[in-house]
């Protein structure tokens, strides 16, 4: 086994899990908010770009950003239902709705879209780099950079503009905030929004990796919650290093123990985690 | 007269009736086998409904347990030859010991952490039977011999659906005793006290973690339990019972009623399985409908129909009462 090798088959993997993971750490962070259709929003960012590639025969560069767009519109209607919980703050009731939207989604998808493995073809996927032992795709090189420059450009949003600081202010107090005229329910639908259309980007990028299914999408949620717990609930920077030592580890359990087992270890070790530090990474 | 000295003729005039439901509906295998199926779903909602409706935590680890009372009487009865009451003690035993491990586990977490690490608790152990083939990997366990159940000398077998409903019916009937017992117990009404005013129960000497830990493990057997039952029913157990479905059917069965009402997830399960045998529109739409009916109930009517029939009552015109 080459080291080099796996090192960055985990840091392509980890800046897979850390772009999946991102809109969940703003939405959990901003409106304290689980959703646990976040899986299935995955599974519907990939079956939309690839039916508007197969169907419509549009390109892929223009497809995910369609699908993009096109779950960020669910996103409206999806948080718009929920607003009144939300306000509320009704958070047992929010866990469970969003598990049904899930399953709607689950079995709206599979009747559109069919219940056979679909193959979703990214041309970068095919263009391969070899320097010496070592290879990887234009489309993990695609990956890595779409995640960093997403990362910078939200954390410059969230920290330095005034969008951010009334994003922010909502986390901190949603009560206080409404005082001093900020409109909570805005920012929780632009945060629900977020979370929708940065799972599609992330579908995008990564899924074309294997075939899709339309029951795909859980153990994207299992690594997606190991991410956010262990960066720090809410954190941004702490997900991008916690997606990143995730990609780690798995890369090197998968390739010196066991593939199949591989949700099961990262589990674990959040499991450890969650014994140890229950806080998260972030917390001092 | 009080009405608790009523309750119990009634109760009793109730699960009597109960049983011949079957036979009133015409008694064909579709019937016995819509009741059976009824009556082991409705037992595993019981297990997560004490989660719910009690402590105020979704779990989403009680497929575990489900599954858990599947593969214990499917391996013990398949590869040991052991007949039902054994396997069913050991699918009590299994469960309560897995609950307590996933307890310890999330005794510190509240909240979403709770759901999720069970949740991904559950996703794990799929993925633990779905590989290792000392459970079946992904083919599971084929073969599983009708169930039954010997005391003594006396022994009964149960080959069919309508064999197997009276078993059901007395599992369920016990599993419906158990929750009335449990909501008048102490750890019943303590746990309701965490839920709803932890200083109050902290104050009041009650530890709450114990008290988590409690219903967290009294919770686990019921589950599995109707697993047990599910397999001898079904002859088979594999990677299956980890599916999404028994899960949604449980929140859905529980909150479609109202909670904490101790018929509630019984006549939300009956619904259910209801529209699905009768009033299928296919697979998937079926999912389509489940996971509506539980999106549309927790946004319209929070507290379920029960709810809905008060705001009915108290809207202006209505009869007064």
């Amino acid at each position: 086994m080459n080291i080099l090798q796996q090192l960055i088959n985990g840091l392509v993997l980890g800046s897979g899990y850390a772009l999946i993971a991102i809109g969940w750490t703003v939405l959990l962070g901003a409106a304290r908010l689980v959703n646990f259709a976040h899986g299935q929003l995955y599974m519907l960012g990939a079956f939309v770009a690839w039916a508007v590639m197969t169907k419509l025969g549009v390109n892929y560069f223009l497809a995910v950003p369609i699908a993009v767009v096109a779950l960020g519109l669910l996103g409206v209607v999806l948080q718009g239902l929920m607003l009144r919980p939300v306000m509320q703050q009704n958070l047992t009731s929010l866990m469970i709705v969003t598990l049904g939207f899930g399953y709607i989604f689950q079995g709206g998808a599979s009747r559109l879209f069919g219940g056979d493995p679909e193959r979703f073809v990214s041309p970068l996927q095919s263009a391969e780099i070899r320097i010496g032992e070592i290879w990887f795709t234009w489309q993990d090189v695609l990956t890595l950079v779409g995640t960093l420059v997403l990362f910078g450009v939200l954390w410059l949003v969230l920290n330095r503009t005034r969008v951010g600081a009334i994003v922010r202010s909502v986390a901190e107090d949603p009560k206080l905030a409404q005082l001093f005229g900020i409109n909570a329910a805005l920012v929780y639908i632009g945060v629900f929004v977020f979370e929708c259309a940065a799972v599609a980007l992330g579908a995008g990028l990564v899924a074309p990796r294997s075939p899709i299914l339309t029951s795909m999408g859980f153990d994207e949620v299992i690594l997606t919650f190991v991410v956010v717990v262990l960066g720090g609930i809410g954190s941004v920077t702490g997900s991008l290093i916690a997606g990143f030592g995730l990609g780690l580890f798995t890369a090197l359990f998968g390739a010196l123990v066991s593939s199949a087992y591989t949700t099961a270890a990262a589990f674990f070790v959040l499991l450890a985690f969650l014994v140890l530090r229950p806080r998260g990474l972030a917390a001092r | 007269m009080t009405f608790r000295h009523l309750a119990n003729p009634l109760a009793l005039l109730l699960a009597a009736l109960a049983y011949f439901v079957p036979a009133l509906a015409g008694g064909s295998p579709v019937a016995y086998g819509a009741c059976t199926t009824i009556a082991i779903l409705a037992v595993m909602s019981y297990g997560a409904d004490l989660i719910l409706s009690y402590l105020g935590e979704v779990s989403l680890g009680h497929t575990i347990f489900w599954a858990a009372g599947g593969y214990a009487a499917a391996l013990l009865s398949v590869n040991a030859g052991w007949s039902g009451l054994p396997t069913a003690a050991a699918a009590v035993v299994v469960a309560m010991v897995l609950a307590v491990v996933l307890g310890l586990a999330t005794l510190r977490t509240r909240e979403f952490v709770f759901s999720l690490v069970t949740y991904a608790a559950a996703v794990v152990a799929m993925e633990i039977a779905f590989n290792w083939s000392f459970l079946g990997g992904s083919d599971g366990i084929v073969g599983i011999p009708p169930l039954t159940l010997a005391i003594g000398s006396w022994s009964v077998s149960a080959n069919g659906n309508d064999q197997l409903w009276p078993i059901a019916w007395v599992v369920l009937m016990g599993t419906l005793l158990f929750i009335h017992r449990f909501r008048h117990s102490r750890l019943g009404t303590s746990a309701l006290m965490v839920q709803m005013n932890p200083d109050l129960a902290t104050a009041l000497g009650i530890d709450a973690r114990k008290v988590r830990l409690g219903v967290f493990v009294a919770s686990a057997p019921i589950s599995a339990l109707a697993g047990w039952l599910y397999a001898y029913q079904r002859a088979y157990v594999g990677p299956d019972m980890f599916e999404t479905y028994f899960l949604v059917l449980m929140l859905t069965a529980i909150v479609i009623v109202g909670r904490r009402l101790l018929l509630g997830p019984l006549i939300g399960t009956a619904l259910i399985i209801v529209q699905q045998t009768f009033f299928s529109i296919g697979g998937d739409g079926d999912k389509i409908v489940l996971g509506s009916v539980l999106a549309a109930i927790l946004l319209l009517w929070p507290r379920g129909l029960v709810g809905l029939w008060t705001v009915l009552r108290s809207r202006p015109g209505a009869p007064t009462r």
